[in-house]
């Protein structure tokens, strides 16, 4: 049994923070009791500050979709507790987003990039021009004003995974949890997606957990970073990343921005 | 494990001037694929226009070159023929014309049509609203498979009997007949297809806490509609049939009844008047649902085309 | 804490859970027709009772009359659909190998299978009479347009790069044709061929039902018009016209799915199985 780290609950500044997610002691077991059973996620402790980026980042096979699953409600742990914004959850919470890996399966073929961003505004009630209003908005924020009245299809990857996006960010989710958001699309548009949602984070003050097996792009975004264990998986460091400002080329060639990557290559590689 | 086979998947049924218009849609689609936020148009220069303008002329031109050719044939071969059987081509379009366009023929069109209507929009509206119930219900589903399977197989003319000793020979038992044809296929594709639906689509949906009509709505119809379509396309098939041998059988109207007395009376050039006339509205109203299909699909046949194949 | 895992136990359970919901389906259908008949809800005119259509299958099953009826049937069925598929093959391959062929003879095909193949039945009767030819020649006549039209699908639905391959290591002309294009064709081909065979069931009803031939649809009728003393032999010939479709459906099924084992749709259906989970 590995014992798992506590997680100090304080930023930089040493100021006291309510954490906006806090996930405790999470175990999860698929098919429990058959023959077939499967532990995914061993025992898993972190919380997420308000405003922070923070990434999940994990060898292979470690359980990271299956804990993104579970922390955002849409399966349930075994054992221990999910708190968003101090309560227990037991579904998918109102004010949380979620961008899935495989744009090609999340977004909705059948209708177009508007429809599909307004599709949760419509679920939320939201009137017609207030609707309008908002999803051209964030299509703009994510630079697809002008294929509104596509459909997804006919977009490239990197275009469908910001109507993807958008969709999360349409109804101001507190949090927006992402699944190796930029795992399907080349590595230009990768860099351009990553500076996207370093932009739009700013703009719309949103929360951002992102799980990746990708180390230089945890560093590249984050705040803060979970390392986990190669599955069943427990958290084996966390890693505070303090680089300031980001811009592709500068940041990544750093001296802060290398020392962390190697420090984090040797948490994920086994010796 | 399955509990009903899968029916009339995506790889069945579409007709095959689908198959033209995707391939000729892959051979364009490279543009959409590429298409960037500039937001180019597809087909937008004039050079291009002309080409797809004349791809389209050269499809038309070749899709009613053999059906020309072959009535053609048909017409000098029979023009001599003797035989009662086969009468000239040249006797059946003047008889065609005196029967059904400007005759009383055309009368027999009401019964059969407004039969088909009522009892084919019937039986599939029954059919898809079942095969939400039973998506939704899954311990119902199972329960009833073996009975709802026996339903779908069993031939549904051999249960034209059954329908004259219940309702009579009057016309509740010819919407009747036409319905319970229309309504398995479509059923079973209905369900067939809502299984189908990709786990991430029903993730998306709980992520953005879509209600659970709306999820049906919204994400679970749409997703399931081309295989609905295929259940409905063959649900037509066997509903026109049905139609048929249904005022073949104990009927006073209708344009089977009509065929089968011309038969019976050997006014041979008068049966094929009706049998072009049944053909006529089998092809009108398969390229009418293809039409729709297509309009309605369109996301579907213009995604698809563009799989990258 | 659970027990130390017991698989009889767990096979017996599961056996019940699965099986026991249709059965008890099945036996209330069958006591709600016994209830609404004997209560006279439907009176005997209409419909016999449960028990008495079960006593007429019982007799049915151990008389030649039925067995001749269904072979009749059958034998239309299985030579019709063998006619069928083999004028199939062969056109659609010969269509498909060529773009130019395909596309004008295209809408020509779409035309003739949306022909409902009923509507020649009046003068098939005419030239070859109520015989196991006429049913034949309508079964042939009404699924060879539908197979047509997936082995065509089949042949085109090729992937490029297995073409490809094949000119590439000089694999060519019949060879090609066995082991190259009717594998890559085969699920299409199987998917059709089960349509097929319920629509060639579904004709050979026709035939016998319409134009007199014989075979099981026929007695269906001539129970019919014997008046509703015979009404509980008329559904123990649909019960067995249902087994039929089950028995035909279900074979077909079968090989659809062998052939299909190794086909892309279907290792997608079963991981989507499997994540449902």
């Amino acid at each position: 049994m590995t014992s798992t780290p506590t997680i100090s609950v304080s930023n930089t500044q040493g100021k006291p923070i309510t954490p906006i997610l806090d996930v405790d002691s999470l175990r999860k077991v698929y098919n429990q009791g058959a023959a077939n059973e499967n532990l995914a996620i061993d025992s898993v402790t972190f919380s997420v500050n308000k405003g922070e980026f923070l990434c999940i980042v994990g060898p292979s096979g470690c359980g990271k979709t299956t804990l993104l699953r579970t922390i955002s409600g849409l399966a349930k742990p075994t054992v221990g507790t999910v708190q968003f914004e101090g309560t227990t959850l037991t579904r998918v919470p109102d004010g949380l987003g979620v961008v899935f890996q495989d744009y090609a399966r999340s977004l909705y073929p059948w209708m177009t990039n508007l429809q599909n961003v307004s599709l949760p505004l419509k679920a939320r009630g939201m009137k017609k021009a207030e609707r309008l209003r908002r999803t051209h908005e964030v299509l703009d924020s994510v630079g697809l004003s002008k294929v509104a009245n596509q459909y997804p299809w006919q977009l490239s990857g990197g275009m469908q995974q910001r109507v993807a996006i958008a969709r999360a960010l349409s109804y101001k989710p507190d949090l927006l949890l992402m699944d190796e958001p930029f795992a399907s699309v080349d590595a230009q548009t990768r860099f351009d997606l990553e500076d996207l949602i370093l932009k739009v984070r700013a703009e719309y003050g949103v929360t951002v957990v992102l799980v990746t097996h990708d180390i230089d792009e945890a560093v590249y975004l984050s705040d803060r970073i979970v390392v986990l264990s190669k599955g069943p998986s427990h958290v084996r460091e966390v890693v505070p990343v303090e680089l300031g400002e980001r811009e592709q080329l500068a940041t990544r060639s750093s001296d802060g921005f290398l020392t962390l990557r190697n420090h984090l290559l040797e948490l994920v590689m086994p010796r | 494990m399955r509990d009903l086979a899968s029916v009339e998947t995506q790889r069945t049924g579409a007709p095959l001037s689908g198959v033209i218009a995707s391939e000729i849609d892959i051979a364009e689609g490279a543009e959409y694929a590429g298409a960037t936020s500039t937001g180019s148009q597809p087909g937008g220069s004039p050079k291009r226009r002309k080409r797809t303008a004349r791809k389209a002329l050269m499809t038309v031109v070749l899709a009613i070159g053999l059906p020309i050719i072959l009535l053609v044939v048909w017409w000098i071969l029979s023009a001599n023929s003797h035989s009662p059987y086969f009468p000239p081509l040249s006797k059946i379009l003047d008889q065609f014309w005196k029967l059904w366009i400007i005759g009383p023929a055309k009368a027999q069109l009401v019964p059969s049509l407004s039969h088909l209507a009522i009892g084919y929009v019937g039986g599939s509206l029954i059919g898809i609203i079942s095969g939400v119930l039973l998506w939704r219900l899954p311990a119902v589903r199972r329960a009833t498979s073996p009975v709802v399977y026996f339903l779908y197989v069993l031939p549904a003319p051999a249960l034209l009997p059954a329908l004259i000793a219940i309702f009579g020979i009057g016309e509740m038992r010819q919407i009747a007949l036409i319905a319970f044809g229309a309504i398995w296929p479509t059923l079973l594709n209905t369900l067939d297809g809502m299984r189908g639906v990709d786990q991430v689509k029903f993730d998306s949906a709980k992520a953005m806490r879509l209600s659970p009509v709306r999820t049906v709505w919204s994400v679970v119809l749409p997703g399931a509609s081309p295989q609905i379509a295929a259940g409905l396309r063959a649900g037509l098939q066997v509903s026109i049939i049905l139609m048929v041998i249904s005022e073949m059988v104990a009927s006073t109207g209708g344009i089977g009844y009509f065929i089968l007395q011309s038969q019976a009376n050997l006014a041979l050039v008068a049966m094929w008047t009706g049998i072009l006339m049944l053909a006529i509205i089998g092809t009108v109203l398969n390229y009418l649902f293809v039409g729709v299909e297509h309009r309605v699909l369109a996301w579907f046949y213009g995604s698809r085309a563009l799989e990258g194949r | 804490m659970i027990g130390p895992y017991n698989s009889e136990v767990d096979d017996v359970s599961f056996a019940l859970k699965r099986v026991l919901p249709p059965v008890l389906v099945i036996v209330f259908i069958l006591a709600i027709w016994q209830v609404l008949t004997v209560t006279k809800v439907f009176s005997e005119t209409q419909f016999p009772t449960m028990t008495s259509t079960m006593a007429a299958l019982g007799n049915a099953l151990v008389s030649p009359i039925l067995w001749q009826a269904v072979g009749a049937t059958l034998e239309g069925w299985i030579v019709g659909l063998i006619i069928a598929s083999v004028l199939a093959l062969i056109v659609g391959s010969l269509l498909a190998s060529s773009t130019l062929a395909f596309r004008a003879s295209a809408a020509t095909i779409e035309v003739f299978k949306s022909i409902p193949a009923v509507a020649i039945l009046p003068i098939v009767i005419l030239v070859l009479g109520s015989t196991m030819n006429m049913k034949i020649f309508l079964i042939s006549f009404g699924v060879f347009w539908p197979l047509l039209i997936q082995v065509i699908y089949g042949v085109r639905s090729m992937d490029p790069t297995v073409r490809d391959t094949a000119k590439i290591l000089g694999v060519r002309g019949v060879r090609r044709f066995l082991v190259v294009t009717m594998p890559s064709a085969a699920p299409y081909i199987a998917t059709g061929l089960r349509i097929a065979s319920i629509g060639a069931l579904i004709l050979a009803v026709v035939a016998e039902l319409v134009g007199g031939a014989a075979g099981i649809g026929r007695n269906i009728l001539i129970a019919e018009n014997g008046g509703s003393a015979q009404y509980a032999l008329m559904y123990a010939y649909i019960i067995v016209a249902g087994f039929l479709g089950i028995i035909l459906t279900g074979l077909f099924t079968l090989i659809e799915t062998r052939v299909m084992h190794w086909h892309e749709s279907q290792r997608n259906a079963r991981s989507n199985e499997e994540s449902a989970k």
